[in-house]
Protein backbone atom coordinates (compact mmCIF):
# COMPACT_ATOMS: atom_id res chain seq x y z
CA UNK A 1 0.00 0.00 0.00
CA UNK A 2 2.99 2.03 0.80
CA UNK A 3 3.79 2.26 -2.98
CA UNK A 4 0.49 3.23 -3.74
CA UNK A 5 -0.10 6.30 -1.23
CA UNK A 6 3.39 7.61 -2.91
CA UNK A 7 1.57 7.30 -6.61
CA UNK A 8 -0.59 10.29 -5.30
CA UNK A 9 1.46 12.03 -2.84
CA UNK A 10 4.11 12.67 -4.36
CA UNK A 11 2.38 14.67 -7.69
CA UNK A 12 0.55 16.50 -5.01
CA UNK A 13 3.87 18.09 -4.40
CA UNK A 14 5.05 18.31 -7.37
CA UNK A 15 2.01 20.30 -8.97
CA UNK A 16 3.22 23.17 -6.90
CA UNK A 17 6.81 22.84 -7.01
CA UNK A 18 7.43 21.97 -10.79
CA UNK A 19 6.10 25.13 -12.36
CA UNK A 20 8.36 27.30 -9.76
CA UNK A 21 10.97 24.98 -11.24
CA UNK A 22 10.48 25.58 -14.39
CA UNK A 23 10.27 29.90 -13.36
CA UNK A 24 13.61 29.21 -11.35
CA UNK A 25 15.59 27.95 -14.58
CA UNK A 26 14.64 29.94 -16.77
CA UNK A 27 15.53 33.47 -14.34
CA UNK A 28 18.87 31.54 -14.13
CA UNK A 29 20.00 31.15 -17.80
CA UNK A 30 19.08 35.04 -17.26
CA UNK A 31 20.47 35.65 -15.02
CA UNK A 32 23.50 34.26 -16.71
CA UNK A 33 22.94 35.52 -20.26
CA UNK A 34 22.60 39.48 -18.30
CA UNK A 35 25.72 38.97 -16.26
CA UNK A 36 28.20 38.42 -19.37
CA UNK A 37 26.92 41.02 -21.15
CA UNK A 38 26.03 43.68 -18.32
CA UNK A 39 29.88 45.60 -18.45
CA UNK A 40 28.82 46.60 -21.76
CA UNK A 41 25.42 46.58 -21.68
CA UNK A 42 22.60 47.23 -19.14
CA UNK A 43 23.80 46.96 -15.73
CA UNK A 44 19.71 47.41 -14.51
CA UNK A 45 18.65 43.79 -16.22
CA UNK A 46 21.22 42.39 -14.00
CA UNK A 47 20.14 43.52 -11.33
CA UNK A 48 16.46 42.63 -11.86
CA UNK A 49 17.09 39.21 -13.01
CA UNK A 50 19.45 38.49 -9.98
CA UNK A 51 16.84 39.71 -7.55
CA UNK A 52 14.04 37.66 -9.67
CA UNK A 53 16.65 34.48 -9.33
CA UNK A 54 16.65 35.21 -5.91
CA UNK A 55 13.12 35.97 -4.79
CA UNK A 56 11.68 32.57 -6.83
CA UNK A 57 14.92 30.70 -4.46
CA UNK A 58 13.33 32.09 -1.99
CA UNK A 59 9.62 30.92 -2.54
CA UNK A 60 10.68 27.76 -3.08
CA UNK A 61 12.31 26.98 0.21
CA UNK A 62 9.89 28.84 2.10
CA UNK A 63 7.00 26.79 -0.36
CA UNK A 64 8.57 23.17 0.11
CA UNK A 65 8.99 23.83 3.82
CA UNK A 66 4.72 24.71 3.60
CA UNK A 67 4.04 22.23 1.80
CA UNK A 68 5.31 19.20 4.12
CA UNK A 69 3.84 20.82 6.99
CA UNK A 70 0.52 21.14 4.63
CA UNK A 71 0.58 17.90 3.54
CA UNK A 72 0.73 16.22 6.75
CA UNK A 73 -1.45 18.86 8.81
CA UNK A 74 -4.21 18.75 6.22
CA UNK A 75 -4.19 14.86 5.14
CA UNK A 76 -4.17 13.20 8.30
CA UNK A 77 -5.22 15.67 11.31
CA UNK A 78 -7.06 17.92 9.03
CA UNK A 79 -10.51 17.58 7.19
CA UNK A 80 -8.71 14.86 4.51
CA UNK A 81 -7.87 12.90 7.27
CA UNK A 82 -12.05 12.00 6.95
CA UNK A 83 -11.25 10.52 3.57
CA UNK A 84 -7.08 9.03 4.53
CA UNK A 85 -7.60 7.16 7.80
CA UNK A 86 -10.57 5.19 6.18
CA UNK A 87 -8.54 4.39 3.65
CA UNK A 88 -7.01 0.03 4.57
CA UNK A 89 -3.88 1.30 4.85
CA UNK A 90 -1.29 1.49 8.37
CA UNK A 91 -0.70 4.22 10.22
CA UNK A 92 2.80 3.51 9.82
CA UNK A 93 2.52 3.73 6.07
CA UNK A 94 0.65 6.88 5.80
CA UNK A 95 3.77 8.87 8.60
CA UNK A 96 6.59 7.01 6.11
CA UNK A 97 4.84 8.45 2.81
CA UNK A 98 4.56 11.51 3.75
CA UNK A 99 8.28 11.43 5.19
CA UNK A 100 9.53 9.89 2.46
CA UNK A 101 7.87 12.24 -0.43
CA UNK A 102 8.76 15.22 1.55
CA UNK A 103 12.50 13.93 1.56
CA UNK A 104 12.10 13.20 -2.17
CA UNK A 105 10.80 16.69 -3.17
CA UNK A 106 13.46 18.26 -0.16
CA UNK A 107 16.40 16.42 -2.29
CA UNK A 108 14.65 17.38 -5.37
CA UNK A 109 15.06 21.09 -4.42
CA UNK A 110 18.46 21.05 -3.73
CA UNK A 111 19.35 19.45 -7.28
CA UNK A 112 17.15 22.01 -9.18
CA UNK A 113 19.56 24.80 -6.80
CA UNK A 114 22.71 23.17 -8.46
CA UNK A 115 21.00 22.74 -11.97
CA UNK A 116 20.36 26.90 -11.82
CA UNK A 117 23.67 27.29 -11.00
CA UNK A 118 25.00 25.36 -14.00
CA UNK A 119 22.76 27.51 -16.17
CA UNK A 120 23.89 30.80 -14.71
CA UNK A 121 27.21 28.95 -15.80
CA UNK A 122 25.84 28.53 -19.15
CA UNK A 123 23.90 31.38 -19.92
CA UNK A 124 27.64 33.46 -19.10
CA UNK A 125 29.34 31.25 -21.46
CA UNK A 126 26.63 31.10 -24.33
CA UNK A 127 27.22 34.78 -24.49
CA UNK A 128 30.97 35.30 -23.84
CA UNK A 129 31.53 32.74 -26.41
CA UNK A 130 33.36 30.39 -24.56
CA UNK A 131 31.45 27.67 -23.79
CA UNK A 132 33.13 24.33 -23.64
CA UNK A 133 31.73 20.86 -25.25
CA UNK A 134 30.57 18.30 -23.06
CA UNK A 135 33.21 16.19 -24.00
CA UNK A 136 36.05 18.47 -22.69
CA UNK A 137 33.85 18.61 -19.73
CA UNK A 138 33.45 15.27 -19.06
CA UNK A 139 37.39 14.86 -20.09
CA UNK A 140 38.19 17.89 -17.40
CA UNK A 141 36.17 15.87 -14.66
CA UNK A 142 38.63 12.81 -15.48
CA UNK A 143 41.58 14.56 -14.65
CA UNK A 144 40.84 15.89 -11.65
CA UNK A 145 43.16 13.11 -8.71
CA UNK A 146 40.72 12.41 -6.37
CA UNK A 147 41.37 12.26 -2.54
CA UNK A 148 41.87 8.76 -1.23
CA UNK A 149 38.44 6.91 -0.32
CA UNK A 150 36.72 9.79 -1.88
CA UNK A 151 33.51 7.40 -3.29
CA UNK A 152 33.40 6.29 1.07
CA UNK A 153 33.05 10.44 1.58
CA UNK A 154 30.54 10.50 -0.59
CA UNK A 155 28.47 8.06 0.49
CA UNK A 156 28.83 9.03 4.08
CA UNK A 157 27.73 12.45 3.43
CA UNK A 158 25.00 11.55 1.75
CA UNK A 159 23.59 9.20 4.38
CA UNK A 160 23.86 11.97 6.68
CA UNK A 161 22.43 14.31 4.45
CA UNK A 162 19.40 12.11 3.79
CA UNK A 163 18.93 11.15 7.77
CA UNK A 164 19.40 14.25 8.89
CA UNK A 165 16.47 15.83 6.52
CA UNK A 166 14.35 12.41 7.49
CA UNK A 167 15.06 13.56 10.83
CA UNK A 168 14.38 17.24 10.65
CA UNK A 169 11.32 16.21 8.85
CA UNK A 170 10.17 13.43 11.16
CA UNK A 171 10.89 16.60 13.79
CA UNK A 172 7.96 18.49 12.42
CA UNK A 173 5.74 15.80 11.71
CA UNK A 174 5.58 15.28 15.67
CA UNK A 175 5.28 18.51 16.78
CA UNK A 176 2.23 18.98 14.62
CA UNK A 177 1.05 15.42 16.14
CA UNK A 178 1.59 16.54 19.57
CA UNK A 179 -0.18 19.91 18.86
CA UNK A 180 -3.02 18.74 17.68
CA UNK A 181 -3.89 16.63 21.08
CA UNK A 182 -4.40 20.50 22.08
CA UNK A 183 -8.24 20.57 21.12
CA UNK A 184 -7.86 24.87 20.38
CA UNK A 185 -4.69 26.84 19.52
CA UNK A 186 -3.33 23.85 17.70
CA UNK A 187 -0.68 25.58 16.20
CA UNK A 188 0.62 27.77 19.17
CA UNK A 189 0.43 23.85 21.00
CA UNK A 190 2.69 22.39 17.69
CA UNK A 191 4.96 25.60 17.73
CA UNK A 192 5.73 24.69 21.43
CA UNK A 193 5.54 21.38 20.88
CA UNK A 194 8.32 21.65 18.39
CA UNK A 195 10.53 24.30 20.96
CA UNK A 196 10.67 21.22 23.55
CA UNK A 197 11.68 18.89 21.29
CA UNK A 198 14.68 21.25 20.20
CA UNK A 199 15.66 21.62 23.78
CA UNK A 200 15.29 17.61 24.48
CA UNK A 201 17.39 16.53 21.30
CA UNK A 202 20.07 19.42 21.85
CA UNK A 203 20.46 18.25 26.41
CA UNK A 204 20.27 14.54 24.62
CA UNK A 205 23.09 15.44 22.25
CA UNK A 206 25.13 17.51 24.67
CA UNK A 207 25.29 14.38 26.67
CA UNK A 208 26.48 11.70 23.93
CA UNK A 209 28.60 13.67 22.28
CA UNK A 210 31.33 13.65 24.07
CA UNK A 211 31.23 9.79 23.88
CA UNK A 212 32.60 9.99 19.79
CA UNK A 213 34.60 13.27 20.51
CA UNK A 214 36.50 11.47 22.95
CA UNK A 215 37.66 9.00 20.61
CA UNK A 216 41.17 9.14 19.85
CA UNK A 217 42.58 11.04 17.21
CA UNK A 218 43.90 8.67 13.92
CA UNK A 219 46.15 9.72 11.12
CA UNK A 220 44.21 8.36 8.62
CA UNK A 221 41.85 11.23 7.19
CA UNK A 222 38.79 9.35 6.49
CA UNK A 223 38.85 7.83 9.98
CA UNK A 224 38.37 11.49 11.47
CA UNK A 225 35.81 11.97 8.81
CA UNK A 226 33.87 9.17 10.77
CA UNK A 227 33.99 10.95 14.08
CA UNK A 228 32.32 13.24 12.72
CA UNK A 229 29.80 11.35 10.51
CA UNK A 230 29.15 8.41 13.06
CA UNK A 231 27.37 10.80 15.77
CA UNK A 232 25.22 12.59 13.51
CA UNK A 233 24.32 9.30 11.80
CA UNK A 234 23.76 7.47 14.98
CA UNK A 235 21.52 10.63 16.45
CA UNK A 236 19.62 11.03 12.96
CA UNK A 237 18.47 7.66 13.04
CA UNK A 238 17.72 7.35 16.77
CA UNK A 239 15.80 10.61 16.63
CA UNK A 240 13.81 9.79 13.61
CA UNK A 241 12.97 6.54 15.04
CA UNK A 242 11.66 8.36 18.39
CA UNK A 243 9.66 11.04 16.88
CA UNK A 244 7.94 8.37 14.35
CA UNK A 245 6.66 6.43 16.87
CA UNK A 246 5.41 9.15 18.56
CA UNK A 247 3.13 10.48 15.59
CA UNK A 248 2.61 6.51 15.13
CA UNK A 249 1.39 6.22 18.74
CA UNK A 250 -1.01 9.30 19.00
CA UNK A 251 -2.10 8.49 15.72
CA UNK A 252 -3.08 5.41 16.51
CA UNK A 253 -4.25 5.42 20.19
CA UNK A 254 -5.11 9.02 20.85
CA UNK A 255 -6.29 10.49 16.91
CA UNK A 256 -9.44 12.63 17.37
CA UNK A 257 -10.63 14.47 14.63
CA UNK A 258 -13.24 16.88 15.53
CA UNK B 1 -21.97 -12.40 14.94
CA UNK B 2 -23.34 -8.92 14.81
CA UNK B 3 -22.00 -7.35 12.23
CA UNK B 4 -21.54 -3.91 14.30
CA UNK B 5 -20.77 -4.63 18.50
CA UNK B 6 -20.69 -1.66 20.69
CA UNK B 7 -20.49 -2.13 24.18
CA UNK B 8 -20.71 0.11 27.10
CA UNK B 9 -19.70 3.00 24.81
CA UNK B 10 -18.64 6.48 26.43
CA UNK B 11 -17.39 9.10 25.14
CA UNK B 12 -16.05 12.60 26.58
CA UNK B 13 -14.80 15.68 25.06
CA UNK B 14 -13.47 17.33 28.40
CA UNK B 15 -16.60 17.75 30.41
CA UNK B 16 -18.86 17.20 27.84
CA UNK B 17 -20.32 13.64 27.73
CA UNK B 18 -21.28 13.11 23.80
CA UNK B 19 -21.79 9.17 24.09
CA UNK B 20 -22.77 7.94 27.57
CA UNK B 21 -22.94 3.66 27.75
CA UNK B 22 -24.39 3.17 24.52
CA UNK B 23 -24.64 -0.48 23.67
CA UNK B 24 -26.10 -1.77 20.47
CA UNK B 25 -25.85 -4.43 17.94
CA UNK B 26 -26.40 -4.59 13.85
CA UNK B 27 -26.78 -7.39 12.06
CA UNK B 28 -26.10 -7.60 8.78
CA UNK B 29 -29.00 -7.56 6.22
CA UNK B 30 -30.51 -4.28 7.15
CA UNK B 31 -30.97 -0.97 6.87
CA UNK B 32 -30.98 0.86 9.93
CA UNK B 33 -31.75 4.74 10.86
CA UNK B 34 -29.73 6.41 13.38
CA UNK B 35 -32.02 9.11 14.24
CA UNK B 36 -31.51 12.14 17.00
CA UNK B 37 -31.31 15.98 16.70
CA UNK B 38 -28.29 17.34 15.93
CA UNK B 39 -25.53 16.91 18.88
CA UNK B 40 -27.09 14.15 20.04
CA UNK B 41 -24.47 12.11 19.48
CA UNK B 42 -25.05 10.38 15.82
CA UNK B 43 -21.54 11.54 14.33
CA UNK B 44 -19.41 10.74 16.89
CA UNK B 45 -20.75 6.79 16.83
CA UNK B 46 -20.07 6.83 13.71
CA UNK B 47 -16.43 8.04 14.07
CA UNK B 48 -15.74 5.69 16.31
CA UNK B 49 -16.70 2.91 14.13
CA UNK B 50 -14.18 4.30 11.53
CA UNK B 51 -11.41 4.75 13.81
CA UNK B 52 -11.29 8.53 13.87
CA UNK B 53 -12.26 9.07 17.13
CA UNK B 54 -10.80 7.05 20.50
CA UNK B 55 -13.43 6.12 23.12
CA UNK B 56 -13.05 6.83 26.35
CA UNK B 57 -14.34 3.81 27.62
CA UNK B 58 -16.03 0.79 26.25
CA UNK B 59 -15.54 -0.79 23.06
CA UNK B 60 -17.05 -1.08 19.11
CA UNK B 61 -16.22 -4.21 16.96
CA UNK B 62 -17.22 -4.78 13.53
CA UNK B 63 -17.16 -8.39 12.24
CA UNK B 64 -15.13 -9.54 15.69
CA UNK B 65 -12.47 -6.44 14.99
CA UNK B 66 -11.58 -3.11 16.52
CA UNK B 67 -11.41 -0.41 14.13
CA UNK B 68 -8.33 -1.16 11.94
CA UNK B 69 -6.78 -1.84 8.53
CA UNK B 70 -9.15 -4.96 8.31
CA UNK B 71 -12.07 -3.34 9.35
CA UNK B 72 -11.47 -0.39 6.85
CA UNK B 73 -11.73 -2.86 3.90
CA UNK B 74 -15.19 -3.63 4.55
CA UNK B 75 -16.08 -0.38 5.70
CA UNK B 76 -17.49 2.69 3.29
CA UNK B 77 -18.06 5.85 5.01
CA UNK B 78 -19.66 8.66 4.03
CA UNK B 79 -18.16 11.75 6.06
CA UNK B 80 -20.30 14.92 7.31
CA UNK B 81 -18.07 16.84 5.32
CA UNK B 82 -15.91 16.82 2.33
CA UNK B 83 -12.56 14.82 2.87
CA UNK B 84 -11.74 14.63 -0.72
CA UNK B 85 -8.75 16.40 -2.15
CA UNK B 86 -10.08 19.45 -3.79
CA UNK B 87 -7.38 19.79 -6.25
CA UNK B 88 -8.33 15.95 -7.60
CA UNK B 89 -11.19 15.37 -10.51
CA UNK B 90 -14.22 13.05 -10.36
CA UNK B 91 -11.94 10.48 -12.60
CA UNK B 92 -8.59 10.94 -10.80
CA UNK B 93 -11.13 10.00 -7.45
CA UNK B 94 -12.17 7.07 -8.82
CA UNK B 95 -8.47 5.58 -9.40
CA UNK B 96 -7.65 6.30 -5.88
CA UNK B 97 -11.11 4.44 -5.21
CA UNK B 98 -10.29 1.51 -7.10
CA UNK B 99 -6.65 1.20 -5.97
CA UNK B 100 -7.27 0.83 -2.29
CA UNK B 101 -10.53 -1.16 -2.66
CA UNK B 102 -10.84 -3.96 -3.70
CA UNK B 103 -14.38 -4.19 -3.74
CA UNK B 104 -15.07 -0.60 -5.65
CA UNK B 105 -17.36 -1.58 -8.55
CA UNK B 106 -15.68 1.54 -11.28
CA UNK B 107 -18.26 0.75 -13.73
CA UNK B 108 -21.32 1.63 -11.16
CA UNK B 109 -19.55 4.47 -10.07
CA UNK B 110 -18.84 6.14 -13.44
CA UNK B 111 -22.48 5.72 -14.24
CA UNK B 112 -23.78 6.93 -11.06
CA UNK B 113 -21.08 9.96 -11.71
CA UNK B 114 -22.76 10.14 -15.34
CA UNK B 115 -26.81 9.80 -14.01
CA UNK B 116 -26.31 12.50 -11.78
CA UNK B 117 -24.53 14.75 -14.23
CA UNK B 118 -21.17 15.31 -12.34
CA UNK B 119 -18.34 16.26 -14.89
CA UNK B 120 -15.89 13.37 -14.49
CA UNK B 121 -12.92 16.09 -15.61
CA UNK B 122 -14.02 18.65 -13.20
CA UNK B 123 -11.60 19.06 -10.24
CA UNK B 124 -13.54 19.05 -6.68
CA UNK B 125 -12.51 22.39 -6.28
CA UNK B 126 -14.88 24.19 -8.74
CA UNK B 127 -17.61 22.23 -7.69
CA UNK B 128 -21.07 23.59 -6.02
CA UNK B 129 -21.17 21.85 -2.42
CA UNK B 130 -23.85 19.52 -3.25
CA UNK B 131 -21.85 18.33 -6.08
CA UNK B 132 -19.31 17.53 -3.71
CA UNK B 133 -21.82 15.85 -2.04
CA UNK B 134 -23.09 13.60 -4.73
CA UNK B 135 -19.82 12.46 -6.00
CA UNK B 136 -18.51 11.13 -2.31
CA UNK B 137 -21.46 8.94 -2.01
CA UNK B 138 -21.39 7.79 -5.73
CA UNK B 139 -18.20 6.77 -4.81
CA UNK B 140 -18.88 5.15 -1.26
CA UNK B 141 -21.88 3.67 -2.83
CA UNK B 142 -20.34 1.91 -5.96
CA UNK B 143 -18.19 -0.28 -3.22
CA UNK B 144 -19.73 -4.07 -2.66
CA UNK B 145 -18.95 -3.18 1.15
CA UNK B 146 -20.18 -5.24 3.75
CA UNK B 147 -20.72 -2.16 6.28
CA UNK B 148 -21.93 1.37 5.15
CA UNK B 149 -21.62 4.04 7.51
CA UNK B 150 -23.63 7.01 5.97
CA UNK B 151 -23.25 10.29 8.05
CA UNK B 152 -25.91 12.75 7.10
CA UNK B 153 -26.10 11.33 3.40
CA UNK B 154 -28.90 13.81 2.13
CA UNK B 155 -28.59 16.55 4.26
CA UNK B 156 -26.85 18.99 1.73
CA UNK B 157 -28.84 18.05 -1.58
CA UNK B 158 -31.88 18.91 -3.79
CA UNK B 159 -35.13 16.84 -3.13
CA UNK B 160 -34.63 14.93 -6.26
CA UNK B 161 -30.95 13.76 -5.89
CA UNK B 162 -32.52 12.94 -2.56
CA UNK B 163 -34.54 10.11 -4.22
CA UNK B 164 -32.17 9.46 -6.13
CA UNK B 165 -29.94 8.39 -3.15
CA UNK B 166 -32.28 6.45 -1.62
CA UNK B 167 -33.08 4.41 -4.74
CA UNK B 168 -29.48 4.13 -4.60
CA UNK B 169 -29.20 2.73 -1.19
CA UNK B 170 -32.04 0.39 -1.45
CA UNK B 171 -30.66 -1.16 -4.41
CA UNK B 172 -27.18 -1.66 -2.91
CA UNK B 173 -28.46 -3.01 -0.30
CA UNK B 174 -27.81 -7.00 0.36
CA UNK B 175 -27.93 -9.59 2.55
CA UNK B 176 -24.44 -9.61 3.48
CA UNK B 177 -24.39 -5.65 4.16
CA UNK B 178 -25.35 -3.47 6.98
CA UNK B 179 -26.26 0.55 6.16
CA UNK B 180 -25.99 2.90 8.64
CA UNK B 181 -27.50 6.31 8.02
CA UNK B 182 -27.30 8.73 10.27
CA UNK B 183 -30.05 11.69 9.74
CA UNK B 184 -32.69 13.71 11.29
CA UNK B 185 -34.34 13.89 8.08
CA UNK B 186 -36.42 11.27 9.32
CA UNK B 187 -39.65 11.42 7.13
CA UNK B 188 -37.20 11.03 3.95
CA UNK B 189 -35.64 7.89 4.39
CA UNK B 190 -38.25 6.64 6.79
CA UNK B 191 -39.47 4.00 3.60
CA UNK B 192 -35.97 2.68 3.60
CA UNK B 193 -35.12 2.00 6.87
CA UNK B 194 -35.90 -1.62 8.30
CA UNK B 195 -34.65 -0.79 12.20
CA UNK B 196 -34.48 2.48 13.79
CA UNK B 197 -31.71 3.75 17.11
CA UNK B 198 -33.56 7.00 18.54
CA UNK B 199 -30.09 8.57 20.45
CA UNK B 200 -30.78 11.71 22.69
CA UNK B 201 -27.97 13.41 24.27
CA UNK B 202 -25.33 10.32 23.90
CA UNK B 203 -27.92 7.82 25.65
CA UNK B 204 -29.76 5.32 23.41
CA UNK B 205 -33.53 5.51 23.96
CA UNK B 206 -34.72 3.37 21.33
CA UNK B 207 -33.62 0.68 19.49
CA UNK B 208 -36.73 -1.24 17.23
CA UNK B 209 -37.59 -2.41 13.97
CA UNK B 210 -39.48 0.18 11.85
CA UNK B 211 -42.51 -1.96 11.46
CA UNK B 212 -42.40 -3.24 15.26
CA UNK B 213 -42.67 0.68 15.89
CA UNK B 214 -45.33 0.92 13.44
CA UNK B 215 -47.31 -1.78 14.78
CA UNK B 216 -46.83 -0.90 18.94
CA UNK B 217 -47.92 3.05 18.38
CA UNK B 218 -49.49 2.91 15.71
CA UNK B 219 -47.80 6.14 14.35
CA UNK B 220 -44.98 6.36 11.68
CA UNK B 221 -41.14 6.70 12.47
CA UNK B 222 -41.05 10.30 12.42
CA UNK B 223 -43.98 11.14 14.32
CA UNK B 224 -42.48 8.96 16.77
CA UNK B 225 -39.30 10.97 16.26
CA UNK B 226 -41.27 14.51 16.78
CA UNK B 227 -43.00 13.12 19.76
CA UNK B 228 -39.08 11.66 21.46
CA UNK B 229 -37.37 14.87 20.47
CA UNK B 230 -39.80 16.98 21.42
CA UNK B 231 -38.09 20.76 22.40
Amino acid sequence: MLGKLLKYEIPAMGRKLLPLYAAWAATALLLGLTTQSAESKNEFMVVISALLYTAIATTIFVMTIILIVQRYSNSLLGDEAYFNHVLPVSVAEHIGNKAISATLWIFVTILVAIFTGLLIGIGALIVSGEFISLRDLIQGFYEIELPKHFGLYVIEFLLLAITGTVKTIMQIYAAITIGHQVQNRTTLASIGAYIMIMIFESSVGRAFLPLFINLEYNADGFMNFNRVFMPGFIMAVIFSAIYFFICKYLMEKRLNLN
Amino acid sequence: MARIEINNLTKNFGDLTALDDVTVSLEQGQIVGLLGPNGSGKTTLIKILNGLLQPTSGSVTINGSAPGVETKKVVAYLPDRNALPDYMTASQLMDIYEDFFEDFDRLKAEAMVDDLGINRKQTMKKMSKGTKEKLQLCLVMARQAEVYLLDEPIGGVDPATRDYILRTIISNYNENAVVLISTHLIADVESVLDDVVFIKDGRVVLHKAADEIREEKGESVDKLFREVFKC
